[in-house]
Formats: structure tokens, sequence, C-alpha cells
């Protein structure tokens, strides 16, 4: 009974369903400009919200969430420009289509599939959660601090990169999240002898620096790029198409559910994995991919919405985030006090339900919004860099500031938003940084305790992974991802492979 | 969701989805400018990292305050030395670092908005987001000063209202008399909030 009433209170508070709605409609759009990321946006409304009760926050960016994984794909299929990385998928068959006219199916299309896609990964959410946790209680540290090496190593190593850097950007963000009085001991960390840093640095000014300052200050390089103009007149969502596709749809997303789930990757990495699915389940598609194949839309954009959910499951049951904004979501419990992980599900289910709700409601509002408006819509893509950028910055310095009042964390924001531009530019991914400060806690404080009941032994504590399967497991992706990626998995592979050769 | 890629596109070019694709990352083939210089030096700030992170504890314990920061602070050192020795083998891709790196855009605004946390309390939030604006779109917009005012004061206006009277966010007041005007908003609006 209180599931189903923290599950409707989104519904029966007009406020809350308003800051739904409108946090979807401004996810939509900040989605397709190209420009404004999500994850942009998120990060710096956490300071804004920071004075509401936590409820409202979480609506407002749960909308923008949702709205924004979707709303990537209309410039994407408009302009060829994915409006965010979710999109890239999107834009290959999306864009063949529009230039032959069929921009208003393809975005029929592509808000109802994302609609359909959405649905399945809340469901999962909901079916899923309450037993991962339920499962969850039963891990040891150890498995809390294997899951956040993983986490941050898989972002290094799907972003697209090299894995090196990838390394190198979360042991960063872990060491960022360790300056400042060590908790347990009140040791300093990282301090060298600075007061100012004596109180850590604000996760906020790292994340609004560099995700707000360091992107615009990128492109400051296209600030003279023409924005393309489109003609489109209406949409025209066409059903009998949509119901050919539900077998791929059903498919797709559910790899979206399940690349959202993992620890780490999200929406983008999931929208590629089911295109490239869909390519090759597809036997006969009316039109070659590549060519405006509507299957090459469906599958990215149904795993897209679909990881939205999936996300959320290791967030809410483990308190290690699906993506970058999620990692920033826990960041903006944390704020309110809340403690993301299996106790939240046992001590505040009802936060669970609250936003399992508040998804539905996303998910409806995103599918208004992408059936009408697409005339103003068009108007405001078209808004030049020239003014955008400014913009963007006047809201993160407003986004830094508000937090702490100070302007210690203006200036943190900038060192954050210079720096991340050099390392975005050098191809260092950015993700990993934001995930290995908001898990550093977390890594450190389970390392503790896992040496601590292994009495200090490393012996004992490796006995311990070795002999618990969920460990072990754990331990073994984690090695794998990090062999796979360095010269030497092909040397083993080729020794393996080799050896099988001789034998025959 | 880690970075946009339309950061590295214009609009007449097709998505590069192989630069982005999880499967296939795609080594970089040339040196930027000032890559190396960039990879040596994150190696030698790792290094000092390091040397900081033995300090906390020592080799004291395991279970010691500075043992995860000793470790992690040893992988940024060994992946940054990994990759400057990658970058070093590259061959430079040419051009000068101050048009291809730093163009004068990024330093004027980076510049900027130095000067607006040094001006932010003394003057305010809102001159000092006026001031901003103005230099910022002028700068970059080159279009008319009818225009650049216009568009920056409404802008301002837009972001004042929906951040100081809607999220109720703090900014310094400075030299405007902004209590009464919030005042001002806040009994307009008070019967929308519950």
């Amino acid at each position: 009974m209180e599931m189903l009433s923290a599950f409707f209170m989104v519904f029966t508070h007009p406020q809350l369903l308003m800051l739904v709605g409108l946090g979807t409609l401004a996810g939509v759009y900040v989605g397709a400009i190209p420009g404004l990321s999500v994850t942009m946006a998120v990060s710096i409304l956490i300071s804004f919200t920071f004075s509401w009760d936590v409820h409202p926050a979480i609506a407002l960016m749960i909308g923008i969430y949702m709205g924004g994984v979707y709303g990537g794909s209309r410039t994407a299929i408009l302009l060829n420009i994915p409006g965010a990385p979710s999109a890239i998928a999107t834009a290959m068959d999306g864009y063949p289509m529009a230039k032959r006219g069929e921009a208003g199916t393809a975005i029929g299309v592509t808000t109802v599939m994302s609609f359909f896609g959405g649905f399945i990964g809340i469901g999962v959410l909901a079916l899923a959660a309450p037993f991962v946790s339920d499962f969850a209680l039963g891990f040891q540290p150890r498995d809390y601090m294997l899951l956040a090496i993983l986490g941050i190593l898989l972002v290094g190593s799907l972003s697209g990169g090299s894995l090196v850097k990838g390394i190198f950007a979360g042991a960063f963000g872990i060491a960022l999240g360790a300056v400042g009085m060590d908790p347990l001991t009140f040791t300093e960390r990282f301090t060298f002898d600075l007061p100012v840093m004596r109180s850590g640095i604000s996760f906020i000014a790292v994340m609004i620096g560099m995700f707000g300052v360091s992107e615009a200050l990128a492109q400051l390089h296209h600030v003279d790029t023409v924005a393309v103009k489109q003609k489109i007149s209406r949409i025209v969502p066409s059903f009998g198409t949509i119901r050919k596709h539900l077998p791929l749809s059903l498919q797709t997303s559910t790899i979206g559910v399940i690349i959202g789930a993992l620890p780490g990757t999200g929406g983008d990495i999931a929208a590629l994995m089911a295109y490239d699915h869909a390519k090759r389940v597809t036997r006969n598609p009316e039109r070659e991919f590549g060519d405006g194949a509507i299957e090459g839309l469906v599958a990215p954009e149904t795993a897209n919405n679909a990881a939205v959910g999936g996300a959320f499951i290791p967030m809410m049951t483990l308190g290690i985030p699906g993506d970058a904004v999620t990692a920033i979501m826990i960041g903006a419990l944390f704020i309110h006090g809340l403690n993301p992980g299996p106790m939240l599900m046992v001590d505040q289910p009802d936060m669970f339900w609250f936003i399992v709700g508040s998804l539905v409601v996303a998910n409806f509002f995103m599918l208004i919004f992408g059936l009408t408006g697409i005339k103003i819509f068009t108007k405001i893509v078209e808004m030049p860099r020239a003014v955008l950028i400014p913009l963007i910055l006047l809201l993160s310095i407003v986004g830094a500031y508000a937090v702490n009042n100070s302007i210690t964390d203006v200036y943190w924001m900038l060192g954050f938003g210079v720096l991340g531009y050099f390392m975005r530019y050098y191809g260092y991914p950015l993700g990993p940084v934001i995930l290995g400060v908001i898990l550093s806690r977390l890594l450190d404080d389970n390392w503790r305790r896992a040496i601590i009941s292994a009495k200090g032994d490393f012996g004992l504590f490796m006995q311990g992974i070795v002999t618990s399967p969920l460990s072990l497991v754990l331990f073994i992706a984690v090695i794998f991802i990090f062999v796979n990626q360095t010269p030497l998995w092909p040397m083993i592979k080729r020794r393996v492979f080799g050896r099988g050769k001789a034998a025959e | 969701m880690t970075s946009t890629p339309t950061a590295s596109q214009t609009a007449s070019e097709a998505p590069d989805v192989a630069a982005v694709a999880p499967a296939a990352p795609r080594p970089q083939m040339k040196r930027k400018p000032g890559e190396a210089v960039f990879a040596l030096l994150v190696a030698l700030a790792s290094a000092g990292l390091m040397w900081s992170a033995y300090d906390i504890s020592g080799f004291e314990s395991l279970s010691a305050p500075g043992t995860v920061p000793m470790v992690t602070a040893f992988a940024m050192f060994v992946a940054a030395v990994i990759t400057a020795a990658q970058t070093l083998r590259l061959p430079a891709m040419g051009g000068s670092f101050l048009r291809e790196v730093l163009p004068l855009n990024v330093v004027l605004m980076a510049l900027l908005l130095l000067a607006y946390g040094f001006a932010l309390k003394p003057l305010g939030f809102l001159p000092t987001s006026a001031i901003f604006l103005i230099a910022a779109i002028k700068l970059l917009a080159k279009r008319s000063w009818g225009f650049t005012v216009l568009v920056s004061l409404a802008s301002l206006i837009g972001i004042y209202f929906v951040f100081r009277v809607v999220f109720t966010v703090l900014m310094p007041a400075g030299i405007v008399p902004e209590g009464e005007m919030i005042q001002f908003f806040r009994n307009l609006l008070s019967k929308g909030q519950s």
C-alpha cells in the first residue's frame, strides 16, 4: 500500500507532475541542442535544486534525463548532428530518411519507440531492483570495492579512446575524491598543507567544470558554424510500421536494459550495440542500413531509453552509478541526506517507488512532447552558439557558486574547466573522473573494511575473493577488462589458439 | 555520456561513429600540438601526487588512510607514463599550439570567466553577469551593439527570474538593491508555490 502511494505520489502532486513535465520538456531541448548535454544540465541543476526538498529535485532531474536521452535523436535525424552521444547510431539511418523528406516518419517512429523502450527499462527496474537489493544485502565490502573498480574501468574502456587514459582519468577522480580529511582517522590527504584543501574539493565544482565549462570552451572552436536550416511540416507516427518492429524493439530494449544496468555503461553504448544487433538480425530490410532503414532507428532509440531504467538499477540497489548522469544523481541524493545502496531500498522503499513513478510520468511526457511542437523546436535548435556558450558559462558559474555560496568553488570549477578542456582535447575521457570522484569514498571505505576483516592480511583478503563465487566473478571481470585492452590479450589469444592448432 | 561528439564536428560532417564506437577504439595516429608537453606534465604531476600519497601514512598498514591514495596515485603515474611514451612515439601533427589548441576565443573566454570570479563579490551578480554576457556575446557573435545588449539583458533577466526567484539561489547582491526586488517577485509568486 505504501509502495503504491509512493508510486502515485508524482501523479497526485500537481507540483511534482509539473516539474517532471518541465524537466522532460527542457530535457528534449537540452538533448537536442548540440553543445548542451544531459550530463551538463543535470550537474548544473544539482546546485540549483540544492535548497529544495528531495522529491521535487529528483523529479526535475528525472524529467531532464528521460527527455535528454530522447532529444538527441531529433537533431540526429534533422541535421545529422547527434545532440547527445546516445543518438549517434540514430543519425546513421535517421538522416538519410530526412534527406528523402521522411523526417516526419523518422521522428514519429523514434518517439514511439523511445517511449516503448523507456517502459521496458522502467518495468525491469521496478521488477528487478528489489531482488537485486535483497541480493546486494549479502555483498561483502570487497564486492563493493570490486564493483566500483569495475564501473570505473568499464567507463574508461568503453567510452572510446584508450584504456590507459581511461584508467588515468578514473584514478584521478578517486584521488580528487580523497582530497581533504580522511573521515575515519582525520589524517589530511592530498591537502599540500593548504587550508583550502582541508574540507575537500566540492564534487559539484569538479563536475560543472568538467562537463559545463570545458565543453563550452571546446565548443568555441566551432562558434562560427552556421546552423543548418531544416524544413519540416508535420510528424506522422505510423503505427503500422511500429507494430511490425515490435519483436526487434523487444530485443533491443533488452540489450538496452542490460547495458544500462552494468555499472558505468549507459545509453550511448547501449544504442550502438543495439544498432549492431539490428544489423545482424534483420534479414531483409526495406532499405539498406545506413540508407534510412527504419530498423536502424528502432534499435538505438529503444535501447538508449531502456538503458535509463537499467541505469537506475545499480544506482538504487548498490549505490554504484550506471552512467555519468546517475553518478550525478547519486551526488544529489547524498546532498539531500540519502545514501543510495541496498539499505535505502530497505529503509526508504518509498524513495525508490517515487523514482519509478517519476520515470513513468517522464516517459509519458516524452511521448507528448515528442509528437508536438516541432516548429518551435527547429527554431530553438538554430540558436547561435555565440549566444548559447556565454549562457552556459554563466549558468555554470551560478551553479558552482550556489552550492556553498563560495567563490572558491567558482575558482575550482574554472580550474577543472580548463583542465577538462585540455583532457578532452587530448583524448582523456572525462566520465571516469566523475565516476571516480563519486565512488572514491565507497571504494576507500570498503577496501579498508575488507582488509580489516581479513585482519590486515592481503593473502587472507585474496583467499576471500577466490572462495566467494560473487567476488570471484567480479574479480575475473575486472582482470578481463584490464587484460582485454592491453597488448597482452592478442598474445594470450595467439598462445591459446596456437596451442590448439599444435594439438591437432 | 561522457562527451558530446558534436564538439568535434561541423554541421556538414557525418557523425564519426568509429571515433566513439565502443568495439573499435581507433588509435590516434598523429600527435596534437602540445600533447607531448601535456602528457609529460601529467606524468610529472602524478609523480608528485605519488610522493604526497606516500606522505599520508607511508607503508604503515594495508588499511591505513594512505593506502588507497597511494595505489591510485601509482595507477595514475603508470598510466601517465605509458600515455606519455605512446604520445612521444607518434609523429607530430604540426600546426601552432596557439591556433589549434588555444585559439584567441578560448583564452579570452577563460579570462572573462576569471574576471567574473573576481568581480562577483564586490559588484554583485546582476552587473557582473550583464557585463560578462555583453562582452562575451559581442566577442563571439560579432553583431551590432544593439543586438548584443538586447540579447544579453533579455537572457539575464530570464536567468535571474528562473534561478533567483524560482530556484531561490542566493547570489551576492553587490551594489544592486536586490532584496526589495526579490520580495516583489516573491509576493507575485507566493500563491504559485506550495
